[in-house]
């Protein structure tokens, strides 16, 4: 009895005296004010001008209201389309361009000289503050900017840039690009030197050629990384904000094409009118949408091949 | 063991997921203090409606300052005149720390050149910029909790814009200013009054300058249109809306553009509007707008107006050396604090007159904060800011603003050796002096929501003139904005 006593000694209490802080702080600083989000948003809590309106408990109105259309647009919907529009725009050539870099770093044949300094210099653009970025962006795109007169001469003597839905979304997705693709390349290259190289080195003595190499060892190999990768960037899309609204302003200029839902969010509370409880509404639903896309990635692109089971197994203390 | 790794893959994708929650989080924290605020409004209007005796309290409070400041309305204007010259001595039981909310450093720094502060009294300025409404949600939070707070962290006395001074001025967050000793001495324009008096009387405030609205010209291109720059000349050309389309159609045909922005003539119409845009709870355009709207289509089409914002970069370049801008309109604080490009290129080449309808464009106020602690300060800074002449006439020099008081006015207007460098000399005092004269202010014509209506509504209607939506697109965006000022305001 005894004996199996002093077999039973655990240091786990320690581990979780050192994982304490965190969730302490998450309890207090997220968790809690995500559960008052929740209890608020079924109130009626607005400003006209000097006098608060509520709360008054209203029940699911809150949301029945954000699904209804308001002064026939329906706005949940367009805000979600902007934003994920200008997420695809920026997230899609960032995967492709980040990947292409991560394996030309990579690869033993090209043996690229200087990648501290090709890491650092790409990893660059976002130390900068993204509010300055985007001023950068928008003097230089302007009507009177270099980039703006450059574009009436190419294009037509009409075109302005933030005139244009197009060409405005383009410009944050553009921007988000620059931003956010050094980050991914470094993501997946630590993925891609996780990979076993001795499979590598297998394919070649088999005769692999490079696009081989990539697509059946590198890709299946790398998915974990890129679902993460993709899921992190998808989040941060949702919650698109400070671009579009230097580029846009707080109505998501031209004809509201770049407001987002975060930009919606913030008019709404932050606004004049302050209405707390349809902001609540708003933020459920953002969570509840954030929620369901990362399922939808997450589930689209785990599809492991059963053989490489075996090897991811024992790289799995590398990846994570 | 497979089902499992997924789960906690997923599980660890939907804590990313909830962190994104922390921001809204941190609106939910503010939510906290918007009740808390929101239930001491309710209370301190409760306070306020159900005794007059807490009105009596503070009128007893202010009994003693009253005592002062009692000699100073029995001695009328002349006491006044007096204000702000330091010998103000503090009554007992005055708060030593004068808090002041702005926007910007303007009134700051005239009350720091031009004003000597009675001994005792430290002033506590907050700024916050107007961008965003950061201004106004700051100011709210602090006047709703004005009651709960410290004596010396009370507001006393806070700064408005026309368009949205009534939202404070209609509250009992203001106090009557002529319980302590302000009045309109009948030296300063009427309107700027009317503007600071609830819809029940009461005069919650006063403001150190007048508006006029003019057209300010370039000296040069209207030269070149126009075949004269003398400031009356220009002044024929320009009397009515159809002969400023005529100038309009010269100078396009000599390769300027007559305005930079088809917003620069909206105030000029909404100013002009003998019907609000509000009737109780419903908004319908008025008539002047959609005049408004009609000449900016015709400006925009015939080349007349480029169609740059109101603020834009692009229009401050318009007004550089190189600029073809022949027109825009504002007031002194316009000509003189926002036309940098031109301050900096093109000094000496403007010239101003009223052009085809008299109207005002914007002004600050100064409003005394309910449950202030100071105020026999907040009467001496209110008179020394519009009765003291000796500081009206520095903010006529030296700060080049338009001072509400007649007697300043009248002395430079008919000082033919008074000229402003940056208008080629020209004496603009007397221009604007005859401008402000006939300025009104019908209480019946603004609302608390001004701002989304002179704001919002013309910068919507700018992307139908860009070519970006069409016209109801660009209402409905409006009206979706509005729904996000004022929820209850219904519409056609």
């Amino acid at each position: 009895m005894r004996k199996s006593k002093i077999k039973s000694i655990s240091y786990a209490k320690w581990g979780y005296i050192f994982i304490l802080p965190f969730f302490l702080v998450y309890a207090v600083f997220s968790l809690y004010p995500m559960l008052t989000t929740f209890y608020y948003s079924f109130f009626e809590n607005y400003n006209q001008g000097l006098t608060t309106v509520g709360p008054n408990f209203v029940g699911l109105n809150n949301y029945i209201n954000l699904f209804k259309p308001n002064e026939g647009v329906f706005e949940l919907l367009v805000y979600t389309k902007n934003t994920m529009i200008m997420w695809l725009l920026g997230a899609v050539p960032q995967f492709v361009f980040s990947l292409l870099l991560a394996v030309i770093f990579t690869s033993v044949r090209l043996k690229i000289k200087g990648q501290r300094f090709f890491k650092t210099v790409i990893y660059m653009p976002n130390l900068i503050m993204a509010a300055a970025y985007s001023m950068l962006f928008y003097v230089m795109f302007s009507e009177v900017g270099p980039v703006g007169m450059l574009c009436k001469t190419l294009i037509s003597e009409d075109f302005v840039v933030f005139q244009s839905v197009g060409a405005s979304r383009g410009v944050i997705a553009f921007i988000n690009f620059l931003m956010w693709f050094g980050n991914t390349t470094i993501m997946l290259m630590a993925g891609i030197m996780g990979i076993d190289q001795s499979l590598f080195e297998a394919a070649s003595i088999d005769g692999a050629s490079g696009t081989q190499v990539f697509f059946k060892i590198t890709l299946p190999l790398l998915s974990p990384i890129f679902v993460y990768v993709a899921i992190t960037s998808l989040i941060g899309g949702l919650q698109m904000y400070d671009v579009p609204q230097i580029i846009g302003g707080t109505d998501g200029v031209p004809n509201r094409s770049t407001r987002t839902l975060i930009m919606w969010l913030n008019n709404v509370v932050t606004g004049k009118a302050k209405d707390y409880g349809k902001g609540g509404a708003i933020s459920v639903l953002i969570f509840i949408i954030t929620g369901v896309l990362s399922f939808i990635v997450y589930k689209n692109m785990v599809k492991e091949d059963k053989t490489l089971k075996a090897s991811r197994r024992r790289k799995k203390n590398d990846l994570l | 063991m497979k089902n499992f790794k997924k789960n906690i893959a997923l599980l660890s994708a939907l804590a990313l997921a909830g962190t994104m929650l922390a921001g809204c989080g941190g609106d939910t924290t503010t939510t906290d203090s918007g009740n808390a605020g929101g239930e001491t409004t309710t209370k301190a209007a409760d306070a306020a409606a159900d005794t007059t005796a807490a009105a009596d309290t503070g009128a007893a409070a202010d009994d003693g300052a009253a005592a002062d400041d009692g000699a100073a309305a029995a001695g009328g204007y002349e006491a006044a005149k007096t204000a702000g010259t330091g010998a103000l001595t503090l009554p007992e039981g005055e708060g030593k720390v004068f808090n002041i909310y702005c926007w910007n450093e303007d009134f700051k720094n005239y009350v720091e050149k031009f004003y000597t502060a009675p001994a005792g009294v430290e002033f506590k300025w907050t700024v916050v910029p107007n961008e965003g409404g950061a201004y106004q949600t700051a100011l709210d939070e602090a006047l709703l909790n004005q009651e709960s707070a410290a004596a010396d962290d009370k507001v006393d006395l806070f700064l408005a814009e026309a368009d949205y001074i009534i939202k404070y001025a209609n509250t009992d967050l203001t106090q009557d200013v002529t319980k302590l000793g302000v009045e309109n001495w009948g030296v300063g324009y009427d309107y700027t009054y009317n503007a600071a008096t609830s819809t029940d009387g009461v005069l919650k405030g006063v403001s150190w300058q007048a508006n006029p609205s003019m057209f300010i010209y370039r000296r040069s291109i209207a030269k070149d249109v126009l075949g004269t720059d003398d400031p009356d000349e220009v002044q024929a050309a320009l009397s009515t809306w159809d002969k400023v389309d005529e100038v309009a159609q010269k100078a396009a045909d000599k390769g300027y553009v007559m305005f930079a922005s088809p917003l620069e003539t909206y105030r000029t119409f909404a100013n002009n509007s003998n019907v609000s845009y509000l009737n109780g709870d419903k908004f319908a355009p008025t008539e002047a707008f959609n005049n408004w709207v009609a000449q900016a289509e015709k400006y925009v089409e015939n080349g007349w107006s480029k169609t740059y914002g109101l603020w834009a970069d692009e229009k401050q370049a318009l007004m550089g050396k190189d600029g073809n801008m022949m027109c825009c309109i504002g007031p002194a604080w316009y000509f003189n604090f926002c036309m940098g490009t031109a301050q900096e290129q093109t000094s000496g080449d403007w010239g101003i007159c009223v052009g085809p309808q008299e109207h005002f464009w914007g002004g600050t106020w100064l409003l005394a904060a309910t449950g202030s602690d100071n105020n026999a300060v907040i009467a001496d800074l209110m008179n020394a800011f519009t009765a003291n002449e000796d500081i009206m006439e520095k903010i006529l020099t030296d700060a080049k603003e338009f001072p509400n008081n007649t007697n300043v006015v009248n002395k430079y207007a008919s000082d033919d050796s008074y000229g402003l460098e940056f208008l080629g000399g020209q004496n603009h005092i007397k221009m604007m002096a005859e401008c402000a004269k006939n300025i009104t202010w019908d209480p019946a014509l603004h609302t608390q929501y001004d701002q989304t209506f002179n704001e919002t509504l013309p910068n919507s209607i700018l992307e139908y003139l860009q070519g970006v939506c069409d016209k109801d697109t660009a209402m409905n965006n409006f009206y979706i904005s509005l729904s996000e000022v004022a929820p209850q305001i219904t519409h056609d």
